[in-house]
């Protein structure tokens, strides 16, 4: 089987670097600088991230994206062949959320592929149900998944998922 | 002099020693612009690019062992757009034209880039 190539992509903090860190099994590359914003992290990704992983069999090319706005350039290159989206969303920053609607409209134009909502920091108070931000993207509630990407059990759950799109349909 | 006010003036003065430089940066590590000597839309747009140049820079010189990352080189047939590290602080952009004398290009962009670090 062909390596698969996915980008995973969302807002500033949703943990896409932390995603690719936990699961990837070769090296990972990430392009982390010191972030000179107030953005609740010392870090932040300027170029890519990129980590491999072998998933039901099939070997996956992760490429995680810069999360802020002015990185739009990274999200067109890195999207370029991508056969699936992880779009990355924060439970607990819904103001985040249209930024979130903005980059995945932005890939989605680009790259018409199937994409999978992964919500993260659920275990924070406050905040918004996988359903309420299924509903707010348009996104059907079996492509949201629910997960925390610091946890290596949970990790890879929103790939699962997305290998099962990829699998029966094309977009 | 407020800070912004000096490296201003750094840029002024790089831009006399090579009056042939375009569009000059200071970008933060993560991608802001700093000061310029440029439209601000460019300057804007340049920033975040010189910041990711940088941070895969930094990368692929790790991979292959090539030590600490000096110069971002990207060259086209009409011009260059050089890059170089304000040490950890920040990143000093600009382009200038094909057919530059990048040896002294090179020499005054880095003293140019310690004058900045001391500042910034
Ligand atoms: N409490 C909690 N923390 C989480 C969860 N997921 C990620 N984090 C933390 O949130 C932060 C996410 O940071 P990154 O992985 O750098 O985020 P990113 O999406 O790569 O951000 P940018 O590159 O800046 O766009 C890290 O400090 C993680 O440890 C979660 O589900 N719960
Ligand atoms: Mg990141």
């Amino acid at each position: 089987m062909e390596p698969l190539k996915v980008i995973v992509t969302g807002p500033v903090g949703a943990g896409k670097s932390t995603l690719i860190r936990t699961l990837s099994e070769t090296e990972v590359v990430d392009t982390d600088a010191v972030a000179t914003e107030a953005i609740g992290k010392a870090t932040t990704t300027v170029a890519l991230d990129h980590g491999t992983l072998r998933l039901d069999g099939q070997l996956l090319h992760l490429f995680g994206t810069p999360g802020q706005d002015r990185f739009d350039f990274m999200w067109e290159i890195l999207s370029k062949g991508a056969l699936g989206i992880l779009l990355m969303v924060r439970a607990d920053r819904p103001k985040t959320i249209p930024a979130a609607r903005n980059i995945l409209d932005f890939v989605v134009s680009r790259t018409p592929v199937p994409h999978v909502v992964g919500v993260t920091h659920l275990d924070q108070p406050r905040v918004w149900q996988p359903e309420e931000i299924a509903l707010f993207l348009g996104t059907p509630l079996e492509r949201v998944v629910g997960f925390d990407p610091r946890k290596p059990e949970e990790a890879a759950r929103p790939l699962a998922r997305l290998l099962e799109l990829i699998g029966t349909e094309s977009v | 002099m407020s800070k912004q006010e000096q490296l201003q003036q750094i840029l002024s003065e790089l831009k006399a020693a090579l009056p042939e430089l375009k569009e000059i940066i200071v970008a933060s590590p993560d991608g802001l612009p700093v000061a310029q000597l440029a439209e601000s839309e460019i300057a804007t747009r340049l920033a975040a690019m010189a910041a990711t140049a940088h941070g895969l820079g930094k990368r692929i010189s790790t991979t292959t062992q090539l030590g600490n990352l000096q110069e971002i080189v990207i060259r086209g047939d009409q011009a260059y757009f050089l890059a170089y590290a304000i040490g950890d602080k920040g990143i000093l952009g600009f382009t200038t034209p094909a057919g530059s004398n990048l040896g002294l290009v090179r020499l005054e962009a880095q003293e140019y880039a310690r004058r900045l670090a001391e500042v910034l």
